[in-house]
């Protein structure tokens, strides 16, 4: 099987390209990169006036499968995912059960297979069921292929249970990934606390609840030397105390969300749910800190916490309605409207080159021999409609606003899996 | 135009506001007809106990002639998200045409008049806003003032769980009166100061300037939720008593949303000085809320 990537302009960090090229993928792999490549014979995507970049990979993603299969499944979540432009997405363990055996995580892998989409990285559990306690069976989860270890959703609250935790893990290249929040200092707040959450009356939750823990984390990194990522960062200190970790030597790096990027914590004057979320929207000071910190290179990746709901579940009172919204077919124009002054090259960077190196897994260049995994986008404004998404997740605060940039056509292994606006399962590649 | 529903303070203009005033006063002076609201449907929905908000507006609906429908749901599952809507279009289908809410959860009241093709009043929503008790104060300060422009008011405890407060420091601060909130950080956080009021932890150095002091009630389980060591020590600091009603102007005058705690935020000495306004506070509260049904269903066009 052959497939063309013809005519676009090239962005590829990894080998110094930003040129219009061809990419040529045979057998799944990338076999030529040039001009005016030969396209007799082959299947051709056409990208005139369109970026091309490595496979986009959304490192921090709820595909909700096992158990929550009316939020989202592992075939909705990675049709979600092709069609906003990622050939690949690391799927988060805070599932029904917990993905914190080998079975399970196999199950999961399966399915995905199954689905034929984007390719499916497991995030395997630190404690066994998420509960802070027991150490998952890490060896094990890795050979099952789990790329990293977050109890996401969550933290463990017992430092020394995190500690042990990295400590035996440590002879494993798989990152742990923190869901930094103090659920103590957070108690039960719908929002972030602040001059907005004063005048509604809402309980908050404030910045510090994300800092102790970033700066425990971190310290935990430093003493044990284990690889660390720190989720969803959301406050200005948070980026502040990442600093003075890489200062010290410490092994870390932090992703940053669209929602986070975009918004502030004023939206809940309707007091509804659209926009409640872990870590919650902080305030401009916050937002502006992160924007920096995309640009001053401290934040690593791009990642959408893409966190799908039923529509009756977020409708609930804000006391009662779950965090989070869907993410993955919004983020690509979602991170360009955020940060308009972001060049190419970083931004595929963030969406590319470093969750797949944070990761440990393919992509990231298209240098001959590499996966055959390919996002063409471009700059075409486009006005978000929640109700078409292929996600079952229909809630998201970005629903009708226009994004100045969208994904046209994903390619994973040289196989076409979204093109002019249609999902199409991957077609077997012969061997 | 009169606003549809009465959610809080800042629902009204301040000529609006100032409107509702000058009918309540003219409802307390002579009590209108019962025709202003005769055959309106009103239902009191209360999800939350309450004796003195609940039986004034019951009086109120009664003295304007309103079919009066109470209900008190309690905590029920009426309460959760998904009915809302299905609630409020029931309950516009049977035929009622105001809906006086109170509910534990903030912003309920707001959710429910966004589903309802109907007057809402909102009756204390969470801790976010209880329109017609800062009314009713703002219409017992004029009262006693004739003005309000200028007036230095405290607003002293709990504020950070007071729907009272938040309710007060919008109307006020709309009408010119100068207010400053008084508490320890716990219960009084500094966030607060960006409401365009001031923030102040020493009441002893506050008092002699005040016009009114407004007390709002302090709760024991602030203790074992860890933001009070212990009452003496919130009293020691914050208790209106004997000896600060001495910092007191004798022509200022005492506030008190009630219930209050005797012994705690106040003493009794407070409850027998003659600058205590706790029961023309009470007495008020029926016309306004007369005057607010009246603005809602009848419109501002209609003469007292």
């Amino acid at each position: 099987m052959k497939t063309l990537i013809r005519g676009g302009r090239v962005i590829d960090p990894l080998q110094g390209i930003d040129a219009n090229r061809d990419v040529l993928i045979e057998n799944g792999f990338v076999t030529q990169i040039g001009e005016h490549l030969d396209a007799a014979g082959v299947r051709v995507v056409d990208a005139s006036n369109a970026f091309v970049a490595p496979g986009f990979i959304d490192m921090h993603v709820h595909l909700r499968e096992p158990g929550q299969t009316h939020k989202e499944t592992i075939a909705t979540g990675t049709a979600a995912a092709v069609a906003g432009g990622f050939t690949a997405v690391a799927c988060m363990p805070n599932t029904e059960p917990a993905l914190d055996s080998a079975a399970i995580v196999s199950e999961v892998v399966r399915r995905a297979d199954a689905a034929g989409l984007a390719r499916v990285y497991p995030v395997g559990a630190i404690t066994r069921g998420r509960a802070g306690a027991e150490l998952a069976p890490y060896h094990l989860l890795a050979d099952a292929a789990c790329v990293a270890f977050s109890d996401d959703g969550s933290t463990p609250r017992d430092a020394r249970v995190l500690r042990n935790a990295a400590r035996y893990a440590a002879d494993l290249a798989h990152c742990f990934i923190s869901h930094c929040e103090d659920a103590d200092l957070k108690g039960d707040a719908v929002m972030n606390e602040g001059e907005a959450s004063m005048r509604l009356g809402l309980d908050g939750s404030p910045g510090l609840a994300e800092d102790v823990i970033v700066a425990r984390d971190l310290l935990i990194a430093q003493d044990t030397g284990k690889a660390w990522h720190i989720a969803h960062v959301s406050t200005a200190n948070s980026l502040e105390l990442i600093r003075w970790a890489r200062g010290r030597g410490v092994r870390v790096t932090c992703e940053v969300t669209p929602h986070h990027l975009a918004f502030v914590d004023d939206r809940f004057d309707d007091y509804r749910a659209d926009s409640k979320v872990n870590p919650p929207l902080r305030d401009a000071r916050d937002r502006d800190a992160l924007r920096a910190g995309v640009l001053d290179g401290t934040i690593d990746a791009f990642a959408t916490d893409h966190a799908p709901h039923g529509l009756d579940e977020k409708a609930q009172l804000l006391s009662a309605a779950p965090v989070g919204f869907t993410g993955l077919e919004i983020a690509v124009g979602a991170y360009a409207l955020a940060l308009p002054e972001l060049g190419l090259e970083r931004y595929v960077t963030l969406l590319s080159v470093n969750p797949a190196r944070i990761l440990g897994v393919p992509g990231g260049s298209l240098a001959v021999g590499s996966a055959g995994d390919v996002t063409v986008f471009a700059d075409r404004p486009w006005t978000v409609d929640a109700r078409l998404f292929r996600s079952k997740g229909k809630n998201t605060p970005f629903d009708g606003l226009t994004l100045p940039r969208r994904a046209l056509a994903t390619v994973i292994d040289g196989a076409v899996v979204f093109e002019h606006g249609r999902v199409l399962p991957r077609e077997e590649v012969p061997a | 135009m009169a606003p549809r529903s009465l959610l809080d303070v800042d629902d009204l203009a301040p000529a609006e506001l100032v409107g509702v005033l000058d009918r309540a006063v003219a409802f307390r002076d002579a009590l209108p007809s019962r025709s202003l609201l005769a055959g309106v449907p009103v239902l009191n929905l209360f999800f939350e106990a309450s004796t003195r908000t609940a039986t004034s507006f019951t009086l109120a609906e009664q003295r304007v002639g309103a079919d009066v429908i109470s209900f008190a749901p309690g905590a029920s599952s009426l309460g959760k998200g998904e009915t809302i809507a299905d609630t409020a279009l029931t309950l516009h289908g049977i035929g009622v045409r105001v809906i006086v809410v109170r509910h534990h959860e903030s912003g309920f009241a707001r959710r429910l008049a966004d589903a309802f093709d109907g007057h809402v009043v909102n009756a204390g929503d969470g801790t976010h806003a209880h329109p017609t008790q800062a009314l009713l104060d703002l219409m017992t300060l004029r009262q006693e003032f004739g003005r309000f422009a200028g007036l230095r008011v405290a607003i002293v405890g709990d504020i950070l769980h007071s729907r009272v407060a938040r309710s007060n420091i919008v109307g006020m601060t709309m009408l010119g009166i100068d207010v400053t909130l008084v508490g320890p950080a716990t219960l009084l956080p500094d966030a607060f100061a960006s409401h365009g009021v001031r923030i102040e932890r020493d009441l002893d150095a506050l008092l002699p300037s005040l016009d009114a002091v407004m007390m709002l009630r302090i709760q024991r389980e602030r203790i074992s939720g860890g933001l009070l060591p212990s009452l003496d020590d919130y009293t020691q600091r914050y208790q209106l008593n004997r000896a600060r009603l001495r910092s007191l102007r004798n022509d200022a005058v005492i506030l008190h949303p009630g219930p209050y705690n005797r012994g705690v935020e106040l003493t009794d000495d407070v409850l027998d000085d003659p600058r205590s306004r706790y029961v023309a506070q009470v007495h008020n509260g029926v016309f306004v809320r007369m005057a607010v049904l009246d603005l809602l269903v009848n419109g501002a066009a209609v003469a007292a």
